[in-house]
């Protein structure tokens, strides 16, 4: 177990700075989750934790030791990757035991241990085989039963199961969540998969462009997004954005009536957003907004609605499975004012909601 | 392949096949016929060598004799030879494929200070004619004392620029970064990296290297015909045609004409039974050199 | 990373990242630049004196180069490998395209096969290739000059003033028209064949495919094949040394560039000269496969 911190943490390639000054503390034993779309700078920031990029600037601290300018031995942390990075040519067994031999443990031990994560990891009837013989689920718990043996004292993955297909995806999350729960230790994910990042974290960091957008839990995020971009990554389906603008105390969204503004007394509204399952299709003629149903998804579990409104992007309603809702159908959309997302022209969140 | 037009008018399919394949045969005879004529004509007596159709045998089997032949004129020196060119062949071929494989790992996987002007340095290697490199060699190798003995074959063979432009191309597909990467994680230095995971990836480019330095070296003529002057060192290239200039120029040494076809025959019989034996990788490393370029 | 070059850790030598690659280096590095850049330089050096019995060594300058630039010996070789590369090269790799084409069409009997016995030549020694080419090309006991006897034709004259040429540049043909081919063919083999479906079901025929699609596809890797074979005709030495003594009075000693470079250097002792020579021989081969890549490229763009 470790905490990590990172302060002023910069990274350039050449002259592309790709990190730009990140402060982040991760606590002990906490699931720390990097989520940002691709080329935000996820595994330049995960890798310069792990010491496999070095730092332009800032430094890093783990457990309150300086690793700033330590390769990745010293720091004795653990990576999974997301090709898995297993050594082809070694079993499944020299795969696990590598990073022990190079430490110098003595054989017994390394079996000894190696037996023990690949039961944790059921993977004991496989340890003689090498890696092409095993699927890529299997593989991919190779790669963590790899992590796991030297009792590293924090877990890097850098987007471990984008390699998988669907299922697999799901099984080997709550596997993962099993394995932080029964560990107990540190560990930093890196996907550019919300869903995997809501699904996992305690904490989660959204990154772009080399910079954190905002730091909390995954509700807090849900609910409460610092910015425009941090609420249209978060969430699926995207939150839903209209143009909106301040006017006399109320709050005219898309050029229409609008909503009490509250205590709220900016002038620089620029949007609205509301997500999804917040809203609700009304008849034609009743609700905030109107529009024409462009495309309905009937998922089983849910409908969505596509719904055309004049001067804004198409808005995307969750509906009950056996919703009525049919397409070129003229609708109202009413939602909850107090369940809006208000933001500034520079995609700040404006925190005071309406009727709050 | 031509899956379309196989199914779609297979008649055509069929004599066009045939056409190309005649196209083929052609050519293979022409191939053929200097391969076909070293291995008839070392099955003649030198009488038989001048008094018979060349590319057909003639009655009398001369093979073994020419063998014997071969390997008892002066002294046998042709079996120093066949040694000599063994040895340089060997070391070169191993010791240039080993250090181009280095190299290759070095270029492909690591940033470093100087990287890109060595490369083209490498890369430009190629363009230098083979005298203004060999006659300078010969030069500084003679203040040294290093000329006429097997450091003067041995030492400049070991530098096969191609090699490391080889090596590089295929450890850029072959071995991934996040392999190296888990290797340092798992705490290991790049020594050990290199040795226990990455040249066990690398050994088909290896091998490639390895057979084409090794052939280089087998088949070099202008480096040794400078370097050595004592017939002891010399390799089988250079021997030969030294008794192949006494033949031709007519001052008694016509003799030696069959000698000459049967040492031909010999020299080449392990190269081309390299290739063959190592088809694999000499087709995928000279197509990935090509194709990358 | 820190300062120390290797660390030890647990009893092993522990490389760094940071020292890693100009280890990886050092073997190669120390003998390429023993072998390769400090005999340039010490050539480039020699080329700039001259060595006479009067007054020894002296300073001279570009004398040697200004001397190259006037000496018909060499322009004569290097006008000599202009027409000999004219000759060759085109017909060497238009072979080599050309079967390769024809393997890769999938339209043939024994294709692995063919492509390894058309490579077969690359491992025979130049030197036994013009030897057993020039036992071949003999008038009266060569097998072509037998057959010729035999028919009652007159006997083909392969080692004369106008044929001699043609008979090296078929020894060259011969030796790397396989080694070409196998290139071509790789790099024909690495077009995704979902290519030629596309074309197919655009109504291509085979031989359009292959000309329209295939053909400039592979362009970039042709253009490379011409000028390592540029390179190499200029350096032509071992197939006219050898034949020497086939053609006297036609190969003379100064026959290509690199044949004159050696009869200056080791049977007149003429070591500076000789640098100077091959230095401009240098200077050749890099215009020359310099013009050609401008023309390549203007070609293509
Ligand atoms: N070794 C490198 N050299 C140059 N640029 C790099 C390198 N690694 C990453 N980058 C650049 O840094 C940016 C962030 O990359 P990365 O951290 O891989 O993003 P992510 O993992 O979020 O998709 C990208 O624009 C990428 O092109
Ligand atoms: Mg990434």
């Amino acid at each position: 177990m470790a905490v990590i911190e990172l302060k002023g943490v910069e990274k350039s390639f050449g002259s592309v700075k790709v990190i730009r000054g990140v402060d982040l503390k991760v606590e002990h034993g906490e699931f720390v989750v990097f989520v940002g779309p691709s080329g935000s700078g996820k595994s330049t920031l995960l890798r310069l934790v792990a010491g496999l990029e070095e730092t332009s600037g800032g430094t890093i601290l783990i457990d309150g030791r300086d690793v700033t300018n330590l390769g990745p031995a010293e720091r004795e942390l653990a990576m999974v990757f997301q090709s898995y990075a297993l050594y082809p040519h070694k079993t499944i067994r020299g795969n696990m035991s590598f990073g022990l031999e190079v430490a110098g443990f003595p054989k017994d031990e390394i079996r000894q241990r190696v037996d023990e994560v690949a039961r944790l990891l059921q993977l004991s009837d496989y340890l003689e085989r090498k890696p092409r013989e095993l699927s890529g689920g299997q593989r991919q718990r190779v790669a963590i039963g790899r992590a796991i043996v030297r009792e590293p004292v924090a877990f890097m993955f850098d987007e471990p199961l984008s390699n998988l297909d669907a299922g697999l995806r799901v099984d080997m999350r709550i596997e993962i969540t099993k394995l932080h729960q029964r560990l107990g230790a540190t560990m930093i994910y890196v996907t550019h998969d919300q869903v995997e990042a809501m699904t996992l974290a305690d904490r989660i960091v959204v990154l772009d462009k080399g910079i954190i957008q905002q730091t909390g839990s995954p509700l807090e995020l849900y609910e409460h997004p610092a910015n425009l971009f941090v609420a249209q990554f978060i969430g699926s389906p995207k939150m839903n954005v209209l143009p909106a603008a301040f006017k006399e105390g109320r709050i005219s969204i898309n050029g229409g009536v609008g909503i009490e503004a509250g205590k709220m007394t900016g002038t620089d509204v620029a949007n609205v957003g509301i997500r999804p399952d917040d809203i609700e299709i009304s008849p034609d003629g009743t609700g905030l907004i109107h529009g024409k149903v462009d495309v309905v998804e009937r998922l089983g579990s849910d409908t969505f609605a596509y719904v055309a409104v004049p001067g804004a992007h198409a808005v995307t309603v969750r509906a009950p499975r056996d919703s009525a809702v049919a397409i070129g159908q003229d609708v109202g959309l009413t939602f909850r004012p107090e369940r809006l997302q208000i933001f500034a022209v520079d995609g700040t969140s404006l925190r005071l909601r309406p009727g709050v | 392949m031509a899956i379309v037009s196989k199914t779609a008018n297979s008649a055509s399919f069929r004599n066009s096949r045939r056409w190309l394949t005649v196209a083929l045969a052609l050519y293979f005879i022409y191939t053929f016929i200097p391969i076909f004529y070293v291995i008839v004509s070392s099955t003649k007596s030198n009488a038989d060598l001048f008094g018979t159709f060349g590319l057909w045998f003639s009655g009398d089997f001369h093979f073994w004799q020419n063998l014997q032949d071969l390997f008892t004129y002066q002294d046998g020196i042709f079996s120093r030879w066949l040694l000599n060119t063994i040895l340089y062949s060997v070391v070169s071929g191993v010791g240039a494929a080993l250090f181009a494989t280095f190299a290759g790992y070095a270029f492909s996987k690591f940033e470093f200070v100087g990287k890109k002007l060595s490369f083209a340095l490498v890369l430009g290697a190629v363009m230098i004619p083979q005298t203004a490199l060999v006659i300078p060699i010969f030069l500084l190798l003679s203040k040294v004392g290093l000329v006429n003995t097997p450091w003067a074959v041995i030492l400049p063979s070991l530098v096969f620029p191609p090699g490391v432009f080889l090596m590089k191309v295929y450890a850029d597909d072959a071995l991934s970064n996040e392999l190296i990467e888990a290797g340092r994680v798992d705490g290991a230095g790049e020594v050990h990296i290199f040795f226990n995971i990455a040249f066990r990836l690398l050994t088909p480019g290896f091998a490639t290297v390895l057979i084409l330095a090794f052939v280089a070296t087998w088949n070099n003529y202008f480096l040794p015909l400078v370097l050595l002057n004592s017939s002891d060192n010399f390799p089988v290239t250079v021997g030969l045609s030294q008794w192949y200039a006494l033949a031709t120029s007519g001052s008694g040494g016509a003799v030696l004409f069959s000698i000459v076809m049967a040492g031909s025959l010999v020299s080449i019989v392990p190269v081309i039974a390299a290739f063959l034996i190592m088809q694999r990788y000499w087709q995928g490393g000279l197509g990935a050199g090509g194709v990358k370029a | 990373m820190p300062d120390a070059v290797a660390t030890r850790r647990r009893g092993r030598v522990y490389v760094t990242k940071s020292v890693a690659p100009y280890l990886f280096l050092l073997p190669f590095m120390a003998l390429f630049i023993a072998f390769l850049i400090a005999p340039l330089c010490y050539a480039f050096g020699l080329s700039l004196f001259k060595t006479t019995m009067v007054a020894g060594t002296q300073f001279v300058g570009a004398a040697n180069y200004l001397k190259v630039f006037t000496d018909p010996s060499f322009w004569d070789g290097v006008v000599l490998l202009f027409k000999f590369g004219l000759m060759q090269i085109p017909i060497m790799l238009g072979l080599a395209l050309l079967y390769a084409l024809i393997l890769d069409s999938g339209r043939v009997y024994g294709r692995n096969f063919f492509r390894i016995a058309f490579f077969i030549p690359y491992a025979v020694p130049s030197v036994i290739a013009a030897l057993l080419w020039g036992y071949l090309y003999g008038p009266s006991f060569g097998p072509f000059g037998q057959l010729a006897e035999f028919f009652h034709l007159p006997k083909p004259q392969f080692l004369l003033d106008g044929t001699i040429l043609g008979s090296i540049a078929n020894i060259a043909v011969w030796e790397f028209m396989g080694y070409n081919l196998i290139i071509y063919f790789a790099a024909l083999q690495a077009i995704p064949q979902d290519l030629e479906e596309a074309s197919s079901v655009d109504g291509a025929t085979g031989l359009q495919y292959a000309l329209r699609i295939k053909l400039p596809l592979i362009m970039p890797t042709v253009i490379v094949t011409i000028i390592f074979s540029i390179i190499g005709t200029l350096q032509l030495f071992s197939e006219p040394y050898l034949m020497r003594n086939l053609a006297p009075g036609i190969i003379n000693s100064h026959y290509t560039p690199n044949f004159y470079a050696y009869t200056l250097a080791f049977t007149n002792q003429q070591y500076n000269y000789s640098a100077a020579v091959s230095f401009v021989l240098g200077g050749v081969v890099a215009v020359v496969s310099y013009v050609f890549m401008l023309l390549a490229n203007r070609r293509a763009a």
